[in-house]
């Protein structure tokens, strides 16, 4: 009874949350989860989370996981990112950065912050890892459901659309998640932004998390719709390598995908060091030299003055 | 004192004395009367042909839909109330891509026809608050065939929700002379077009009509190309090689 | 005359169900074998709870799952994969395959996404095609394959020489020469060993005992100066995957 008043009772992200535990069983078991259903009755009744059984869960996650605001607490979840995605001529260019912090550890420099939904549909990771990477391979299977019951390949618009009402049900209780579903549909290239607060914007051109604004710098700077294939390219790891440059939480190397009418491709993996020294290698659309600007300087640098020869 | 049928086949789910359920019976006579579906297993995949009724010359036959994809690998043919098929069919799907986001890999045939047969079970009067749920036993038998680690395999699904491997099986109202026609015909090296001339050859002996590219539906699922249901080009060609 | 201080100040209470118990845990994958250690210390703060609790745990005959953090939380997440993989074998009929159990500990993990298991995850084993493979996860799920990763109290501490001894990171290699893709199974065990009792010399919540579980691939025998080191093998079901422990004294100070 008492559940059923403040079911009723109340709308805010707390006693959404006390419904939800309400749901869930005890010990998270619910029969639902072996026997005839063989173990996704969670699944098809909707995600039974386990809430503590505390007045006020949210504060209690606030408290115990690091969102950014406090490096002390223990449990770390994964942080820092750049990613970009944009629509041009030939397609959709999507290029992220691969490092994952924990405070100031590095707690990874291989993480791969494009999901392949499909092999239509690419989205990217920032913000919470674990939020990113399960609810976009959620979607995966809820598009594959949808192409099987409709007969067609669902659109960007609405696949995006499923993710972010999906994230908007948990609003407020904690979920990061700043994603860009990227693909081709009928409609052409096309990129949507969906993020944990319930944004969900149409665009051209996006950059997210923490190395945005310097990959912001270079992208703005570069852009054109008439962008062949191999400048496109360039522009993408061109940007990951400014934000892996001068943002501490992002670097390591940049992965590169480019959507085209018949699905997803990926490019290629690339080294930010090696891309400051050398350039990214023999690839269409490089320069063939590096991108720090020290080669530009003939070594002419103020803090460490060449050696003057006898 | 109550040997008739008639006192025992009004509950879904009481037993007669002798331990009947003739309503589940009833679901299973209702196939008979199913336009004629057949499914052969071949070392190098499974295929799946039916029957379309087209009563009238003004129906658009290929709006009738008797085989569906389960998933790139599974794909199920059917006979009987073809709407209560739609149902299992969706729980197949769901299992099945529930299975791909929990294990990552593809789920298993027998699998996904356990979860099917377990549904068919699920017929009765709902318990307080639980979703309503079908009040009676589905009316439909479904083929089921795909490709896993082990291979290859046909599973049969009837209304009272159990599941056999076959070689080759046929269902509907010509299942007994196409059952006993496959038996001769069928060999455990059979190519894959040895069996969809096979499917059409049995189709074509039970069927009213002649068999046409517009009556008949073919589908198979191979290891390589898994699910795919052949266009009508691709069907005409086979029909000429009969 | 009772203390009325109590009851005329407010007083704030929390509620953490979370401690941290040291240790640390390590896996490395080889060509066709993989490495899964930690060792056995078990603390609270500066006292030392055991000098004996396992953080390594086999699943099946080719997975093995170290858990760091919580012991509290970990020994039960454990306990809740066996569980699954239990209803799993009963379902399918099979073992659960590496990359599969690698899903699974991730949807577990995440159904804890506002009440988290306070625990660092490393899964290591063979996948289907024969290779060695390890997985990390952080506490909430998010997961990733890797040739090796250390975690727990000691990770800054053995992760970057693991980057350098395994992955050659910031290694030059010698003129006509390069790097190996794969190390062999001694190399990995004396890595391995250096590692656990490196950190035993500079971490306090590291030490006692070390145990260092072998997943071996089908068909393939432990190279003679393994087998000399005397590692315990542990029943499997059939003629596949082994997994073999070899367990070392730590410092215990």
């Amino acid at each position: 009874m008492n559940a059923l008043l403040s079911k009723f009772s109340a709308t805010d992200a707390d006693s959404e949350i006390r419904t939800a535990m309400d749901l869930a069983e005890e010990d998270g078991l619910t029969d639902a989860m072996w026997g005839s259903q063989a173990g996704f009755g969670q699944l098809v009744q909707g995600h039974a989370f386990n809430i503590p059984a505390v007045p006020n869960p949210t504060a209690f996650l606030r408290l115990h996981t690091d969102d950014h605001a406090d490096p002390n607490c223990k449990i770390k979840i994964q942080h820092g990112t750049t990613t970009l995605a944009f629509r041009f001529q030939g397609g959709v260019i999507v290029a992220v950065d691969s490092r994952a912090t924990a405070g100031s550890y590095i707690a990874s420099g291989t993480v791969k912050k494009v999901i392949e939904i499909n092999p239509y549909l690419l989205g990217t990771m920032a913000g919470g890892a674990a939020d990113c990477q399960y609810w976009e391979t959620y979607l995966g299977i809820q598009c594959r459901l949808h192409e099987l019951r409709n007969r067609e390949r669902i659109s960007v618009a609405a696949a995006s659309k499923y993710l972010s009402n999906l994230v908007y049900s948990y609003k407020g209780m904690g979920l990061s998640m700043g994603t860009m579903i990227c693909g081709w549909d009928k409609t052409g290239p096309t990129i949507f932004y969906v993020d944990s607060d319930g944004s969900r914007l149409k665009g051209d051109l996006f950059s997210v998390g923490s190395g945005s604004t310097f990959a912001y710098g270079v992208l703005d700077q570069g852009y054109r719709w008439d962008l062949t294939d191999e400048e496109a390219q360039e522009l993408g790891r061109r940007s990951i390598y400014a934000a892996g440059h001068r943002d501490a939480f992002s670097g390591n190397t940049c992965n590169l995908y480019h959507v085209k009418e018949d699905g997803w491709r990926f490019i290629g993996n690339y080294d930010i060091t090696k891309m400051h020294y050398d350039g990214p290698g023999a690839v269409p659309g490089s320069l063939g030299s590096g991108y720090g600007y020290d080669v530009r300087t003939d070594n002419r640098f103020s803090v460490l003055p060449k050696p003057v020869s006898a | 004192m109550f040997l008739t049928r008639s006192e025992y086949d009004r509950g879904v789910n009481t037993f007669s004395p002798e331990g009947r359920l003739f309503q589940v019976e009833y679901a299973i006579e209702a196939i008979k009367l199913g336009s004629t579906t057949v499914g052969i297993r071949t070392p190098e995949g499974v295929v799946l042909g039916v029957e379309k009724r087209v009563q009238s010359p003004l129906l658009e036959a290929s709006s009738i839909e008797k085989i569906m994809e389960i998933d790139t690998h599974l794909g199920c043919a059917m006979s009987g109330l073809t709407a209560d098929a739609r149902t299992m069919v969706d729980h197949a799907r769901v299992t099945s891509q529930n299975h791909a986001f929990t294990f990552d890999e593809r789920i298993k045939v027998e699998s996904v026809t356990q979860a099917v047969c377990d549904l068919a079970l699920r017929f009765g009067e709902s318990v307080h608050d639980e979703d309503a749920m079908m009040s009676r036993p589905f009316g439909v038998a479904l083929l089921i065939g795909g490709v896993d680690e082990l291979g290859p395999q046909l599973y049969h699904t009837d209304p009272s929700g159990t599941f056999v491997r076959y070689d080759a099986k046929a269902i509907g109202s010509g299942s007994e002379a196409a059952q006993s026609e496959l038996q001769d015909k069928w060999h455990s090296q059979m190519t894959l077009r040895e069996a969809q001339v096979l499917v059409l050859r049995v189709l074509k002996q039970v069927m009213e009509e002649k068999l046409d590219q517009h009556n008949v539906q073919l589908a198979q699922v191979t290891t390589d190309k898994g699910f795919h249901i052949l266009d009508e080009r691709a069907l005409k060609e086979v029909i000429d090689t009969m | 005359m009772p203390d009325m201080s109590a009851i005329a100040n407010p007083q704030q209470r929390q509620f953490n169900p979370y401690a941290e118990n040291g240790g640390t845990i390590l896996a490395v994958a080889g060509a066709d074998f993989t490495v899964i250690a930690g060792d056995t210390r078990q603390s609270e703060g500066y006292s030392i709870q055991t000098r004996y609790a396992s953080k390594v745990f086999r699943l099946t005959d080719r997975a093995v799952l170290a858990v760091n953090g919580f012991a509290a939380d970990g020994n039960m997440f454990v306990k809740k994969v066996k569980q699954r993989l239990e209803w799993y074998r009963h379902n399918h009929a099979k073992d659960m395959p590496l990359r599969s159990i690698a899903r699974l500990i991730q949807t577990m993990l995440y159904a804890q996404r506002f009440f988290p298991y306070y625990v660092y995850n490393i899964l290591g084993g063979i996948e289907e095609d024969g290779t060695g493979a390890v997985y990390s996860f952080d506490p909430v799920g998010s997961y990733e394959r890797e040739a090796c990763r250390a975690a727990g109290a000691a990770q800054s501490l053995l992760q970057p020489f693991l980057d350098n001894q395994i992955y050659f990171k910031n290694q030059t290699a010698a003129r006509g020469y390069s790097h190996p893709a794969h190390l062999p199974l001694p190399d990995v065990l004396s890595i391995v060993i250096d590692s656990f009792t490196s950190a035993t010399e500079r971490h306090i919540e590291v030490g006692d005992g070390l145990e260092m579980y072998i997943v071996m691939a089908k068909g393939q025998t432990l190279p003679d100066a393994v087998t000399n080191l005397l590692p315990e093998e542990l029943p499997s079901t059939g003629d596949g995957e082994r997994v073999f422990v070899l367990k070392r004294d730590l410092k215990k100070d």
